[in-house]
């Protein structure tokens, strides 16, 4: 009876002293586990060239709030990522400005997760500044020296052929440079020789003065919608779904509005 | 023979050929003949033909008289001139087609603008654009191969023509160009290869315009993601061609290095 007692009292303290130490540790785990899971380590976002200055500012912002992660890009035109992620590239997160090619990375088994639309954006015309060839509208294109277009595998490229099929412009061959990516495509208007770009309208936005814009009525223009997708491979896959949480929360969206992004239109 | 030695050799072999197979595996033989013939394959295959022709012209009408006086003349500053001819061979070409730019852009180039105005020139997006990107990275190949063989021949032959009458223009023709000869064929190969291969200066200053500026290597890099059996067999004619001049050269470029 005695040993009985004894043993009783030992599992009566060991019982106790497990049920504090549990409650003590589930007292400081609360509010750590109601914020987030710690987040560190670092991830490669590859996202389209059109991204790049929004996706600087976002990656600041979410290092700050994170403090211990690195948001790593790797910036190009998003057919040029989509070959480099078939490739074996190391990436995390693949922000692309087109379905296509974020379906390419799908097909090929490097994503694995339902891609998210994450924002949208149209096509704009860009001219030297002061628009000393006064062009006033798609058609004035034709009439150019030389016309800054991407190349047809970019997204900027394939939206700005629909668009000008669509609206019936006709632009010569021998009179189209093209851009490996959206931001090459500017450039030639910006420090070279071309006369006219087809780019997005956050990318003349972010060249500011350094050009003039003449805006494409939206009845004669393309709707290019982004979607983001965590690349199966990733080393740190709860770093990459926090990145595509942040892009997509109301703090994500606010910054990419403020760049000129276009909400994702609700079908 | 160490054994470490061919071990590391061997590696290093390894390394330059495994590429040449990874291209030529990947190489759609039985569609070489429909991808040639697309239209941006058969442009930029006369592109380059006829922008690599002109820069190695012009590489010869510029590049042959400065050889010769970089290497008969004395005069202040003269390896500093010789310094900025080889300048473009160590330069990544896509500083150099950025230099060009800011010096025969219309918009903001040094010259650009008064060419443009008084002559209607504009160099920038035109074929004579990247005939003038593949002249500033294949001359200085010319320069130094036609100096070495001046410098390398025996004057005496010059002496001697010139106190039997010739007058120095009959010279240069009749003694000097046929000695300096092979250097001369050796420095225009390397430069029409160089000239053929070019891409950055290209690129950056001429644009990438099919039929106009889109030359081979630019053709290769834009197709690549879109046709990539067209790429690639333009990659093996460029390939090709490189073997070629290779060959062509074996005696009279590698003869040169082996006696020297």
């Amino acid at each position: 009876m005695r040993k009985f007692l004894r043993r009783f009292a030992v599992l009566t303290v060991v019982g106790v002293l497990v049920a504090a130490l549990a409650a003590s540790t589930a007292v400081a785990e609360a509010p750590a586990a109601k914020k987030a899971p710690k987040l560190s380590g670092s991830i490669t976002v590859s996202a389209a060239a059109s991204l790049t200055e929004v996706f600087a500012k976002m990656g600041a912002d979410f290092q700050k709030l994170n403090k211990g992660t690195t948001i790593a890009f790797n910036y190009a035109a998003s057919s040029a990522l989509a070959t480099q992620i078939q490739g074996g590239a190391p990436a995390d997160v693949f922000a692309s400005a087109d379905g296509a090619n974020t379906q390419k990375v799908v097909a090929s088994g490097q994503v694995t997760a339902d891609p998210i639309d994450f924002t949208a954006n149209k096509l704009t015309i860009v001219v030297k500044k002061g628009n000393p060839k006064s062009v006033k509208s798609l058609a004035d294109l034709p009439k150019l020296g030389v016309v800054s277009l991407c190349a047809a595998a970019v997204p900027c490229g394939k939206y700005a052929t629909q668009m000008l099929a669509q609206d019936g412009v006709t632009i010569p061959t021998d009179k189209i440079t093209l851009g490996q990516d959206v931001k090459t495509t500017l450039t030639a208007v910006q420090s070279g020789d071309a006369d006219a770009a087809l780019v997005y309208a956050t990318d003349a936005k972010a060249a500011g003065t350094t050009i003039t814009e003449v805006k494409i009525p939206a009845s004669l223009n393309v709707l290019a919608v982004y979607p983001i997708a965590p690349i199966a491979s990733s080393q740190n896959a709860k770093l990459a779904d926090a990145w595509i949480a942040y892009v997509i929360s109301p703090a994500g969206q606010k910054t990419l509005a403020q760049f000129g992004f276009l909400p994702v239109p609700t079908t | 023979m160490p054994l470490i030695a061919v071990l590391l050799a061997l590696v290093a072999v390894a390394f330059f050929v495994l590429p040449l197979i990874g291209l030529l595996q990947r190489a759609p033989w039985s569609d070489v003949w429909d991808d040639l013939s697309t239209p941006a394959a058969r442009d930029a295959m006369k592109l380059s033909l006829v922008c690599s022709l002109w820069a190695t012209g012009l590489s010869i009408l510029f590049g042959v008289p400065l050889a010769y006086v970089l290497a008969r003349a004395e005069f202040p500053g003269r390896s500093l001139v010789r310094a900025l001819v080889v300048l473009p061979m160590v330069l990544p070409p896509v500083v150099g087609g950025v230099a060009l730019l800011y010096a025969f852009s219309v918009n903001n180039g040094l010259v650009g603008g008064w060419l443009h105005d008084t002559f209607d020139i504009q160099l920038t997006f035109s074929t004579s654009g990247a005939v003038l990107a593949e002249t500033f990275v294949a001359m200085p190949f010319l320069v130094i191969t036609v100096e070495a063989g001046l410098r390398l021949m025996d004057r005496r032959y010059e002496d001697a023509a010139a106190t039997l009458g010739a007058n120095r223009w009959t010279v240069f023709r009749r003694v000097t160009l046929p000695l300096i000869g092979p250097s001369l064929f050796a420095g225009a190969a390397l430069a029409w290869a160089r000239a053929l291969g070019e891409f950055g200066a290209t690129l950056t200053f001429a644009g990438n315009i099919q039929g106009r500026t889109q030359t081979m290597p630019l053709a290769i890099y834009l197709l690549l993601e879109s046709q990539q059996g067209t790429a690639i067999v333009l990659s093996l004619v460029l390939l090709a061609v490189s073997i070629i001049v290779l060959v062509a050269l074996r005696d009279r470029w590698f003869g040169a290095v082996r006696e020297s």
